[in-house]
């Protein structure tokens, strides 16, 4: 979904953060409501007879991926160190 | 779907208002990121993407005279023969923003490109879980997007995530099906 459009959006928020003040507030604002809707689904999730295990899992999904993040950063550490 | 209308947040409230106007005028959906974020995807994405069907311009002047009258505002042009023309007829989006708070949250607005967006449109559902009351496409299509086309970290993420928070309900071979088409028609294979 990426064209000249996107790139005139990122310009334009550049700007606003750029000359005024309340920008914090305001992608608080929109990044907060992103959080509220995402945990709006969970609580939903949760009444279903699966919704349990289905949030278990998720969990699960999410320290295997911190965990091979983790591994890929040491390898290029190590391998780093290896070719100084 | 049957919150409150003052319990809405800034987003809700945006979106909601939003489709409400493309509603009266014409079939859409909202993809990619926003859907999987109202599947309880903790990630937050820059903007709404929104597919609409493709319009006359006739048809087209109509719905965006009706959402600027609604308070909204195009960052293109505030001409919509030139939005139409120079934009969404060259299958280039558009970006709609509320007049008043014209930064963040932002809809990216395209038309239906090929057979595989008038599919998608067709198969559009409402999602109870995420009360919202707008359209979005359907979770087999953004797995399949996310899987053959976008390929990103995040998109690859993203659909891991709709596999398992919709595990059991999920149709394989709509998918797989959706990822012929993507072949065919984006990837050209």
């Amino acid at each position: 979904m990426r064209d000249k459009s996107h790139m005139d959006q990122i310009e334009r928020w550049a700007e606003y953060v750029k000359t005024h003040d309340d920008w914090k507030l305001k992608l608080k604002d929109f990044i907060n409501a992103q959080f509220e809707i995402a945990n709006r689904f969970y609580k939903e999730l949760e009444k279903t007879p699966e919704g349990r295990e289905k949030i278990r899992l998720l969990r699960e999904n999410k320290v295997k991926r911190a965990v091979s993040q983790t591994d890929k950063k040491s390898m290029a550490s190590v391998l780093k160190k290896k070719s100084k | 779907m049957n919150r409150r209308v003052d319990d809405r947040n800034v987003l809700d409230k945006f979106i909601e208002d939003f489709a409400k106007v493309l509603d009266r005028h014409c079939k859409y959906i909202v993809v990619s990121g926003f859907v999987a974020i109202a599947h309880g995807r903790t990630r937050a994405t820059e903007d709404i993407d929104v597919i609409v069907e493709r319009l006359s311009k006739e048809d087209f002047e109509k719905l965006f005279n009706d959402l600027i009258k609604s308070g909204f505002e195009c960052m293109q042009s505030s001409d919509p023969i030139k939005v139409y023309s120079d934009y969404l007829n060259q299958d280039t989006s558009v970006r709609f923003t509320n007049r008043e708070n014209f930064l963040p949250p932002e809809a990216e607005l395209k038309f239906a490109k090929d057979e595989l967006d008038n599919l998608q449109l067709n198969n559009r559902r409402k999602l109870p879980f995420t009360r919202l009351d707008i359209w979005f496409s359907s979770v087999e299509s953004n797995i399949a997007f996310k899987e053959e086309f976008l390929k990103s970290d995040k998109d690859i993420e993203d659909a891991r995530h709709l596999r398992l928070v919709c595990k059991g309900e999920i149709d394989e071979k709509e998918i797989n099906r959706i990822k012929s088409l993507i072949k065919k028609l984006r990837l050209n294979k």
